[in-house]
């Protein structure tokens, strides 16, 4: 695994002489080079963060109110792990990251090895099967709300004409059964364009040498990918899943946008859920909570599939 | 050259600038409304601009379903405008928070001395009793009839809202519909508008209080007891029967099954202002119906978006001149009554013949005087009106009716204890 570190590490170790004047001049200069970008950090993402620990333990509204600010330590916490709502939620997201994985990295890595071929028009294609990432979500949204339409709209023609009229509409969107299902079919769509170029710049990693040395060792095309493609992929799979996961737990848009939240809580998240307390019922202490605890989550989530890739050797 | 061009065009655009500040009184109007509506607004502004010299109206639209929360932002950033559209049942919120100032010194007294009754109620903050919002019209729902299919089953059309369907006719008729040739949902309550909107406790609360319970007990202001008693557990129940039967248009299939071709939908439990697209479409063969009888009393909605001036404007004067100029505005008056708006001033209801006696939606006017209740006026209805959707989308797709309203009525009430009870309703007794 060695190997794939970057060399910067090693480079800034190379040799440390002792401080001499030019050397403080030169510290002064990465100093002020680094300050702006420290400085904004600190103020738009670190201090923010730690602020929102603090107005998750209290009683903070959205706007301005007449009743004082209060101090309430674990209350809003408390109160979201006692609102079924919240685990439904929970569980949505993960049934959401659940199917997600599977198809919108499948679908990005079997694009990406068809558009690593050498074939005509392959930039083209990569630009065409990109578009969808480029295109806002809202706007895909308006878009497969309509291809979703029931009884009428183009999906349920289209399944009722290849079917032969035995296949019954189905109410993508608006039945609790279908309903997340219809959201992972057009999340995946929209997004695998960002994981397959991650692919394709991947494959390109690994080096012409390792494919040469294969065939000359005998490999065929299905070994060669197992045992040179797949290993030369590993800490692109890692980067890639843990993007996805990561992404997948912070659904919103296409929730707010085509079902917000329901039909019976089925599409419910758990950002949706903090948006609504934050923003609906204008509580900012507890949807602040409920953002820390997301945070928590995902961190553990990171941390422990890091862990489990580590153990497979990656 | 082209450096000297540059900053000479700096310059004259920061004079400009400064001469404009100094002697042009510019007021923000934020509101809401559909592109024709947006348009309508904006003309207002350009004839006020027009007539007074020296004022500047910059019109701030925000989207309807998502206006309050853009509101919120506004405060946040400390940039309200001077003149808002607000949605009525959230005045009390408003007028608790301290964003609204008292209307009735900035509006002329015609427009004051014109106003409906349940104009001024719905502009009025029950704490201080003083008027804070005015509005050219007010709103309802009524229940509308395919005339066809009603005369196929036999159907009793009332004439007066003292007659109107019984709970038992109203679910004998919807049977009766369900098994017509040609109806496909024997009713549509408009789930199309979404599950995330003010339509559902602005349509479905007054069910409840027809069936004798409310939201929240508007003495004591405390959900619980009162949101999952019986009463409302039943009308719930009711509606969730309705759906289960399948006698419902379900929400993916749109808000026009009632006008579309070849009428799938038999009846509409819809707005006053669907009249005129359903009309438009159907003619002569629309029955206007007041909503049925579900208890021992009737009951239906009223308020609607009104005009308030806010506490931080610079120009308070030149907002009410502006809120009075574009209430009293022809142009204004004829775009809302094309939309067949709902009379909330006495002259815009004589010049609006549709709701006169004899006109096609006398009933809806009928209904302001005789069963309209308005959504609890009081500082929690945010809470209230959220939790309430939450409850009934979890009811219309299957979900236990008591244990929706009984989790609505405990975040209701959660809410109010977070807010010390808001006072001072809570020392109001």
């Amino acid at each position: 695994m060695n190997m794939q570190q970057s060399p910067v590490p090693s480079l800034a170790k190379q040799k440390r002489p002792a401080r001499s004047k030019s050397d403080r001049g030169r510290l002064l200069q990465e100093a002020s080079m680094l300050a702006p970008a420290v400085l904004l950090l600190t103020l738009f993402l670190i201090v923010p963060f730690f602020l929102s620990f603090w107005t998750a333990m209290t009683n903070q509204p959205l706007v301005p109110r007449p009743t004082p600010l209060r101090f309430i330590w674990f209350t809003n916490f408390v109160r979201i792990f006692h609102d079924d709502l919240f685990w439904t939620a929970l569980w949505n997201v993960s049934r959401f990251t659940f199917w997600i994985l599977p198809v919108q990295c499948g679908l990005a890595f079997a694009t990406a090895l068809l558009l690593h071929q050498k074939m005509p028009f392959r930039n083209l294609l990569r630009g065409m099967f990109f578009l969808p990432a480029i295109t806002s979500m809202v706007v895909v949204c308006v878009i497969w709300g309509t291809l979703f339409q029931y009884p009428t709209g183009p999906f349920n023609q289209i399944l009722g004409f290849v079917s032969g009229g035995y296949i019954q509409p189905i109410d993508w969107l608006g039945d609790p059964e279908w309903a997340m299902f219809s959201i992972v079919l057009l999340s995946a769509w929209q997004a695998y364009g960002f994981q397959m170029i991650v692919y394709l710049a991947g494959l390109q990693g690994i080096p012409d040498e390792l494919y040469d040395a294969a065939r000359i060792d005998g490999a065929n095309a299905v070994q060669r990918f197992w045992h040179v493609t797949m290993p030369g992929l590993r800490p692109t799979h890692v980067f890639v899943l843990l993007i996805t996961t990561i992404q997948a737990f912070k659904l919103y848009t296409q929730v707010a946008i085509l079902t917000q939240g329901g039909p019976k809580s089925s599409t419910e998240t758990v950002v949706h859920y903090m948006v609504r307390a934050g923003f609906e019922e204008q509580k900012m202490g507890y949807a602040s909570a409920v953002s820390v605890i997301l945070f928590v989550i995902v961190l553990i989530i990171a941390l422990v599939q890091r862990q489990l890739l580590r153990r497979f050797d990656v | 050259m082209g450096n000297r061009l540059l900053s000479s065009l700096i310059l004259t655009a920061a004079m400009s600038a400064t001469a404009q500040a100094a002697d042009t009184k510019v007021i923000h109007v934020m509101h809401q409304g559909d592109p024709a509506g947006v348009a309508a607004i904006g003309a207002v502004a350009k004839a006020f601009e027009a007539e007074n010299p020296g004022v500047d109206v910059e019109t701030i639209y925000a989207p309807h379903d998502a206006y309050n929360e853009k509101f919120s932002a506004a405060v946040m950033a400390n940039q309200l405008p001077d003149v808002m559209e607000l949605d009525a049942p959230f005045l009390a919120n408003y007028v608790w928070s301290g964003y609204l100032q008292p209307i009735k010194p900035l509006i002329d007294k015609d427009v004051l001395d014109d106003m409906t009754n349940s104009n001024i109620v719905q502009g009025t903050y029950p704490v201080d009793k003083d008027l804070y919002a005015i509005g050219l019209t007010d709103s309802t729902v009524v229940l509308y009839g395919n005339r066809k299919y009603l005369e196929e089953i036999g159907a009793r059309i009332p004439t007066s809202v003292d007659d109107a369907w019984t709970r038992e006719e109203f679910e004998g008729y919807l049977e009766k519909l369900s098994k017509l040739d040609g109806v496909k949902w024997p009713i549509d309550t408009f789930r199309g508008y979404g599950i995330k909107t003010e339509w559902i406790t602005y349509a479905y609360g007054p069910i409840l209080q027809s069936s004798g319970c409310d939201l929240i007990d508007r003495t004591t202001w405390k959900s619980a007891g009162t949101l999952d008693a019986d009463a409302c557990v039943e009308a719930l129940t009711m509606m969730q029967t309705w759906v289960k039967n399948g006698w419902v248009v379900p929400q993916s299939a749109g808000t026009n099954q009632f006008y579309a071709e070849n009428n799938p939908a038999a009846l509409a439990l819809g707005g006053h202002w669907f009249y005129a697209e359903a009309a438009a479409a159907m003619k002569d063969d629309i029955v206007v119906m007041p909503l049925p009888k579900f208890g021992a009393k009737g009951a239906s909605p009223n308020g609607t978006w009104i005009w308030a001036v806010t506490k931080t404007s610079e120009h308070p004067d030149v907002a009410g001149k502006f809120v009075s100029f574009m209430l009293k505005d022809k142009e204004y008056r004829t775009f809302i009554a094309s939309k067949s708006g709902y009379p909330g001033l006495k002259s815009f209801a004589a010049e609006s013949p549709l709701y006169a006696a004899g006109g096609a939606m006398a009933i809806a006017y009928e209904q302001a005087s005789k069963t309209a209740i308005a959504r609890p006026p009081y500082p929690a209805y945010p809470t209230i009106t959220s939790a309430f959707m939450q409850a009934v989308d979890e009811a219309f797709n299957g979900g236990d009716p008591k244990a929706a309203l009984t989790a609505a009525a405990e975040k209701i009430d959660e809410d109010i204890e977070d807010n010390d009870g808001y006072p001072p309703f809570g020392d109001q007794q």
